[in-house]
């Protein structure tokens, strides 16, 4: 009742349509700001990936149903000297859990990330070791700087570097 | 009438403008999916992740404190040996090593430790990356002779904190020469590594900077699949005597041990020598694994010969070493060391050589690396 003309007070198919037409006004103004925030929020995602990575830089051979295995720590790794396991753990459950479906549609570029990946640690172990102990993770944007810098200090192969920074970063 | 047209009105402003922020949504959010596809890290290729992860400017240095007692004579050795990193573009890198170290010994007759502080840059470079097979350095560089000067020199990498005897062969007064230099390495088939270097540096008497007139060269073999590696390095002087000097390497991590293997032989007109280095980590020992997967055990054994120049950075008569070593790995960037060594000079030298100390490493990046 304190709703006053808006709430019918008999069951009445009439009073009812005139109900929902007096309160369109606020129906059409939630779905606009609906629209509103969902566009904002859209812009602003779009908005901080820009800012983490150069969208010219990106190839265009990569696949759209490429694993989704999406670090968050690219876009934050300089601003950290440590990975943030706490922080990862959650993002990659609930993308293993959004793309688990994805993943049998792409199990040709799964395999090959896999392969990739084994091949990477492989190439870590082999290269890596052979002068101190192995290194714990870095984030992937310091793991770049290292990998560079290894190749010049170590004369490891392009190969080696380009494998074992796709499995440092992973 | 008019109140009803004036809502009228607004309401069908806000059909529209809802219609529009709906409709412009849709795309962007898809943009915004695109780009979170396209994440660097979610690249299949390593190509990609090389290319489209930016490198950051890194900060590292590695401290050690050491107190070496040899034949009775305590010395105390604080390092610190900062190291910079600037990758800019796809294929530079600036990079940078200095070493701050004293000496500290008791002087007779005076009550405490003295000692002075000893600059040195190690290497102050530049580094193009020209090709997946060639690097182009200018600068100031370590001189690629063997392997250790390179390689193993930094104090939380070595195994023993004590230097090789024969390590000032060919490397020079400060193990660096400034100049230029080619590198690079490649597969010759997949399972066999190829790796040279070969450079050429000016004389500089500059007490920080100071290197040699010198060019030379060394390339290298790695088996993957065994994890062995050997080479050789030669050098040639480009003042006051021009002698040549030669050298070998090898090192070998077998895949079923914790084990490292490494040796080295140098030869040159101011003497010739060798060391060969095993280090066994007891991470296989059934017993008490969670702390003996951080011990390690490591053994030396080392000869030099005089040659028929002397050098005031070499021995001044035939010597051997043992040393015998143990460290423990807190993590793999900080850990106590610890050592004996027995060195056999006859001509005088005997002596014991005791080390305890502790090795540290940091990383940290610097800004955000939008340098690029």
């Amino acid at each position: 009742m304190e709703c006053g003309p808006d709430v019918p007070v008999r069951a009445s198919d009439r009073p009812r349509r005139h109900s929902m037409s007096r309160r369109s006004p606020i129906l059409w103004l939630v779905i606009a700001a609906s629209g509103i925030c969902g566009a904002a929020s859209a812009a602003h995602g779009q908005q901080g990936d820009n800012a983490v990575q150069q969208p010219a830089m990106v190839p265009a051979s990569v696949p759209a149903s490429a694993p989704a295995a999406s670090d968050s720590n690219v876009g934050t790794a300089g601003a950290t000297a440590s990975p943030a396991p706490a922080a990862a753990a959650p993002a990659s459950a609930t993308r293993s859990a959004g793309t688990a479906h994805a993943s049998s549609a792409a199990s040709p570029a799964v395999r090959e990330r896999e392969s990739l990946l084994i091949e990477g640690e492989k190439r870590f172990g082999t290269n890596c070791g052979r002068c101190h102990q192995s290194p714990h993770h870095f984030p992937p944007r310091m793991m770049a700087t290292v990998v560079r810098h290894m190749r010049v200090r170590a004369t490891i192969t392009d190969e080696d570097m380009r494998l074992i920074l796709l499995y440092m970063t992973q | 009438m008019r109140r009803t047209s004036t809502r009228s009105v607004i309401y069908g402003w806000l059909r529209v403008f809802a219609v529009i922020a709906t409709l412009l949504a849709a795309p962007l959010a898809r943009c915004q999916s695109t780009s979170a596809d396209q994440d660097p890290s979610t690249d299949t290729t390593a190509d990609s992740a090389y290319e489209t992860i930016r490198p950051v400017p890194i900060f590292s240095a590695g401290v050690a404190y050491n107190s070496f007692f040899d034949g009775g004579v305590d010395n105390v050795h604080p390092l610190v040996s900062p190291v910079t990193l600037i990758p800019f573009g796809q294929n530079w890198l600036i990079e940078s090593r200095e070493t701050f170290e004293i000496n500290l010994a008791p002087v007779p007759g005076e009550s405490g430790y003295h000692g002075a502080l000893q600059k040195e840059v190690d290497y102050l470079q530049l580094d193009y990356i020209a090709n997946s097979h060639m690097t182009v350095t200018v600068g100031r560089f370590l001189t690629p002779f063997g392997v250790f000067n390179e390689r193993l020199y930094p104090v939380w990498i070595r195994d023993l904190q004590t230097d090789p005897l024969i390590l000032p062969i060919a490397t020079g007064p400060s193990g660096a020469g400034t100049g230029a230099m080619v590198r690079g390495g490649f597969d010759l088939t997949s399972k066999v590594e190829i790796n040279y270097a070969t450079y050429f540096s000016t004389l500089s008497t500059d007490t920080p900077l100071d290197s040699e007139r010198m060019a030379g060269m060394r390339a290298g073999i790695f088996l993957t699949g065994p994890r062995l590696e050997f080479g050789g390095s030669f050098q040639h002087l480009l003042q006051g005597d021009r002698s040549n000097a030669f050298g070998f390497h090898a090192a070998w991590q077998p895949r079923s041990l914790p084990l490292d293997l490494r040796a080295e032989y140098a030869r040159a007109d101011t003497g010739s020598g060798y060391w060969v280095e095993s280090a066994y980590k007891l991470s296989q020992i059934p017993v008490w694994r969670d702390e003996l997967r951080h011990v390690q055990v490591v053994g030396r054994m080392q000869q030099y010969f005089t040659g028929v120049v002397p050098d005031d950075d070499l021995p001044a008569v035939n010597t051997r070493l043992f040393e015998f070593g143990l460290n423990y790995y807190f993590y793999d960037d900080l850990r106590i060391v610890s050592s004996y060594g027995r060195q056999f000079a006859p001509e005088g030298g005997n002596m014991n050589i005791w080390n305890v100390g502790l090795t540290y490493r940091f990383v940290l990046p610097i800004g955000h690396g939008d340098i690029q």
